[in-house]
């Protein structure tokens, strides 16, 4: 189920951790491979050879940047979730703010200002377009309306309606 | 005595001879019961078999596929080569800040720019190799659609090939080799058990002194039939 895919909290970071390396991974090779085969010098042995050293010296760089942010978020957002004792997408959002406040530290408090404020927009807008497609595929699954009948049409109540013992 | 016949269940004249099997009961207490009762003098063949009973929803596999794995992997890897790094830094780092004589916030900066580099460039390479082995283990068990050892080895040896392959094809080979040799030993420790029946299997004594007992009522019964 999918529901169940999640793994609970403390081994979620290390997953977490491991899908933000590997997408990072990927991506990184992938642009990094375009990005070294356009500034290779001309030649298709030589654009090649370009690519694959610009995906061997930036890619790596790349994950291990993806890995931290990754991990860093799913902490503070298992932190969270064990401190408030609740899950929502408030959890998500000041993780996010949080991640890019704390990986800008070394560059001083305006810059940290700035991150944060980028994170936890970016959180913001992920959560609410997850949020807006739970409840589009919900719709599918809402029941059909009963038919409510005007009361004013019905009969007048049988007599001794609402005190009478029942006579089996 | 009675026939050979008869030795089978013939509930109007049972047998009671050691040759039934329904007899096999020791009139010592056995040792894998004895915690339960030292009264307990019967055949362990009658005890409820307990395998734990798993519930499983439908299509699912009895074992966690390579996919399901393989985040986790890749993060255990990364961690473990960000913290086996960050210590090998901060080595590195008290070393050559001690021989250069630096104190105080210098030595904290010059610490913590050791601790970060080789941490996170151990978390990357470590990070990287499992990124492939993890790929190439999930190519392969698709493809072929089924997951055992084989397909841990050929990914194992791919990553070698892979990793070290714009390095020149001696080390490439190398490479490769060193990721089976890796691989091979882990797969031997993970089916130790599912080996040690066949370590015993190709003793030839053993065999035949397994052979001889296990057959010895039917040799008697020959040798007493050939009287």
């Amino acid at each position: 189920m999918e529901e169940y895919a999640r793994e609970p909290c403390p081994w979620r970071i290390v997953d977490d951790c491991g899908g933000a390396f590997t997408m990072g991974a990927i991506g990184g090779a992938i642009f990094q491979g375009i990005k070294g085969f356009r500034n290779a010098p001309s030649g298709m042995n030589r654009r090649f050879i370009g690519s694959l050293a610009a995906i061997k010296q930036r890619s790596p760089i790349i994950a291990g940047n993806f890995a931290i942010w990754g991990g860093m978020f799913s902490t503070i957002d298992c932190t969270l979730v064990h401190f408030r004792r609740k899950e929502d997408p408030w959890n998500s959002i000041i993780s996010g703010a949080a991640t890019g406040g704390i990986l800008a530290a070394r560059n001083g408090l305006p810059a940290m200002a700035g991150s944060a404020l980028i994170g936890g927009v970016l959180l913001a807008l992920i959560e609410g377009v997850g949020i807006l497609f739970t409840r589009l595929s919900a719709e599918q699954f809402k029941p059909a309306n009963p038919v409510l009948e005007d009361p004013s049409q019905l009969g007048p109540p049988p007599p001794g309606f609402p005190h009478q013992q029942p006579n089996y | 005595m009675e026939s050979s016949t008869s030795e089978s269940s013939n509930t109007y004249a049972p047998s009671y001879s050691n040759r039934d099997p329904g007899m096999n009961v020791p009139v010592h207490s056995q040792q894998n019961l004895a915690p339960l009762s030292p009264y307990l003098n019967f055949d362990p063949v009658y005890l409820p078999q307990s395998q734990p009973e798993f519930i499983f929803p439908e299509g699912a596999a009895r074992q966690r596929g390579r996919f399901e794995l393989a985040f986790s992997q890749i993060g255990v890897s990364c961690m473990t080569g960000a913290a086996v790094g960050g210590i090998g830094g901060l080595y590195n780092g008290l070393r050559s800040t001690t021989l250069a004589g630096h104190t105080g916030k210098l030595r904290r900066t010059q610490l913590l720019n050791y601790v970060m580099k080789q941490g996170s460039a151990t978390a990357n390479t470590l990070g990287v190799l499992a990124v492939m082995y993890s790929g190439f283990g999930v190519l392969l068990s698709w493809g072929r659609g089924s997951d055992d050892e084989l397909n841990t080895l050929t990914a194992a040896t791919a990553t070698g090939l892979l990793y070290k392959s714009t390095a020149g094809l001696k080390k490439c080979g190398i490479g490769g080799a060193v990721g089976l040799g890796l691989a091979s030993i882990y797969c031997l420790w993970t089916a130790r058990d599912r080996l040690q029946g066949f370590r015993q299997e190709y003793n030839p004594a053993l065999w035949v002194y397994v052979n001889v007992r296990h057959n010895l009522p039917s040799y008697m019964a020959l040798e007493h039939a050939c009287h």
